[in-house]
């Protein structure tokens, strides 16, 4: 009876694992190494799978237009990471001051995170249309006739212009997670320095900077992951990888071959090749958020 | 003198720098709004001002043609189920990882965190090979179990942060005078929960509710389509009544912009909870 109990106690912690391990394994585990066992078939999504070994890795390496959409979803990914957080960090540092309306302030440029995607491309792709949208209007209206662009029908700006809606998006997450970091470094840092003489700029490089190291580093991680592995939506609802693969990211570029041209097993190695590239951000971020882990 | 001066001019560039930001966040919905209300021709001529004559009719065919009462029941059903199995397994899971030592708890922890490694972006294709293999396409179903096992590794670990600032002695004295583990877990500690809960309900929640990609893969029906899905094929669909579709964006964005900004404290902290903390 007493050894039953114990066995009980023993067997307390894995029972209560049990569910979530269940699900996670069936649902995310066995998914993740059944696509990289179709990525080396050639498979439509329905007649039987024709084994051919690394064909497919081969195929996806030589073909031009992932080679576009790879290229394309670094400039993506660099842009996105540098502007949202100059323009989040640039937005903490004077919320962080004496400033009335904050709240207001940050009610407003927050509000676009809660939206989805879909409203998001919706609304800017009506915003950016080259004869009724909002941005040319506004530019006519202030005689900047000559920056009128066909913001999403041009090669050229098509690209430029699906960053600056996704940076639109963020800007207010990534000034919160900043003002948060700023908030919490300690005054007397900044007194110091003023009584040593520093200028605004210098506080700013050598306390500001520093002080908010970690968070630099948590914002730029999540910008990156994100720009690599977010951006199916955005792109799909305000360009759909076009004019002529100008906007074309990994990600549309892998629905497009699984379904438009039924290549479920390249579109297959194409995530697996995805998920080797963001593989280094994500050990990253793990490290990160375990780094203050109590394991004793 | 020269400093008062210099410090006026800040302030000023300051808080034009703020007005540009305030005004480019609110200005595209201020518009949407205004755009739901005009009709057809009003639309393509009047493109920033206010409508000079309100169509509420914009509102009833939004509703009717999109079909949207029904596309927002399926997208409430699949967030409520996707967040009911997630939320009770991975708080089983988080509170024996954050409280007891068992032999695998690390390996446990660290299996299931690697769900934070792997996006759901990437995960698209192959889950969607394994569900035409099962026949969980085009099932809210499905998506209920996917959408709940992939907010299981964040959900796991704010969760067991969130046990781990509790204090110990809580449950140690429940425990001495006899009362079991899982006792302790649901009558004590469960119920001081609340904050860990509202967190994940806000991230994993708005995360599914928002979803696009998967449930575009996975939806085929129209009868099954969430919002997100609903929204990008009425702009699919022939010639777009511009003025409609612009009511639809009203109807399912306006409930979110009044419960996040009724509830912000809880939404921001919420959504930076898997950012914070690092």
């Amino acid at each position: 009876m007493k050894d039953l109990l114990k066995k009980k106690e023993k067997a307390f912690p894995y029972l209560m694992c049990l569910p979530a391990l269940l699900l996670f394994t069936l649902f995310i585990t066995l998914p993740f190494i059944n696509g990289l066992w179709i990525s080396f078939h050639r498979w439509d999504g329905f007649s039987p799978m024709k084994w051919i070994g690394l064909k497919n890795y081969r195929f996806v390496l030589t073909d031009e237009i992932f080679w576009k959409a790879i290229s394309n979803t670094f400039i993506y990914a660099f842009f996105v990471t540098l502007i949202k957080n100059i323009i989040g960090l640039g937005l903490a540092i004077i919320l962080a001051k004496k400033i009335r309306f904050r709240t207001a302030f940050r009610t407003a440029v927050y509000m676009p995170v809660t939206f989805s995607y879909v409203v998001v491309g919706i609304l800017w792709v009506w915003i950016l249309n080259p004869n009724f949208g909002l941005l040319n209007h506004f530019l006519r209206a202030l005689g900047l006739d000559f920056l009128i662009r066909g913001w999403l029908s041009e090669p050229r700006y098509a690209l430029a212009s699906v960053i600056g809606v996704d940076i639109w998006k963020w800007i207010g997450f990534h000034m919160v997670l900043y003002l948060a970091g700023i908030q919490a470094i300690p005054k007397q840092l900044y007194e110091a320095a003023e009584i040593d003489g520093a200028s605004a700029w210098q506080r700013f490089c050598h306390v500001t900077i520093p002080q908010l190291n970690s968070t630099i580093i948590v914002n730029v991680l999540l910008s990156i992951t994100g720009a690599f592995v977010a951006n199916y939506d955005i792109v799909k609802m305000m360009t759909d990888g076009g004019p002529f693969h100008s906007t074309e990211v990994s990600l549309t570029y892998i629905v497009s071959t699984a379904f438009r041209y039924s290549s479920v097993g390249k579109a297959n190695a194409m995530s697996m090749i995805l998920f080797l590239l963001v593989l280094v951000f994500g050990l990253l971020q793990l490290k990160i958020m375990t780094r203050e882990d109590v394991y004793e | 003198m020269r400093k008062g001066v210099k410090t006026t001019i800040t302030y000023i560039a300051w808080y034009l720098i703020l007005i540009f930001f305030f005004i480019l966040c609110v200005e595209p919905v201020v518009w949407m709004v205004f755009g739901s209300f005009k009709d057809r021709a009003e639309f393509y001529a009047n493109i920033w001002g206010p409508p000079k004559v309100y169509h509420f009719e914009n509102y009833v065919k939004a509703w009717n043609n999109a079909g949207l009462g029904r596309k927002i029941l399926n997208s409430i059903f699949v967030t409520f189920f996707a967040l009911l199995i997630s939320i009770p397994v991975n708080s089983c899971a988080a509170y024996v990882l954050a409280r007891m030592r068992f032999k695998y708890a690390k390996l446990i922890y660290f299996y299931l965190l690697t769900g934070i490694m792997i996006p759901s972006g990437i995960m698209a294709i192959p889950t969607f090979s394994v569900a035409l293999r099962i026949n969980l396409v085009n099932s809210l179903f499905g998506l209920v179990l996917i959408f709940a096992a992939q907010s299981i590794a964040m959900g796991m670990f704010i969760m067991r942060s969130f046990f781990i600032s509790l204090p110990k002695g809580l449950e140690e004295a429940a425990l001495i005078d006899g009362c079991t583990r899982f006792k302790c877990f649901t009558h004590i500690i469960l119920p001081l929960t609340k904050p860990g809960i509202m967190t994940q309900v806000i991230f994993s929640g708005l995360t599914i509710w928002n979803e696009y990609l998967l449930s575009s893969i996975m939806i085929r029906s129209e009868n099954l389509q969430t919002i997100p899905l609903g929204l990008a094929s009425f702009v699919g669909k022939y010639t777009v009544n511009y003025p409609e579709l612009f009511a639809a964006l009203v109807i399912v964005t306006v409930p979110v912009i009044i419960i996040y900004i009724l509830a912000q404290k809880s939404f921001i902290e919420g959504l930076s909870a898997g950012a914070i903390k690092g």
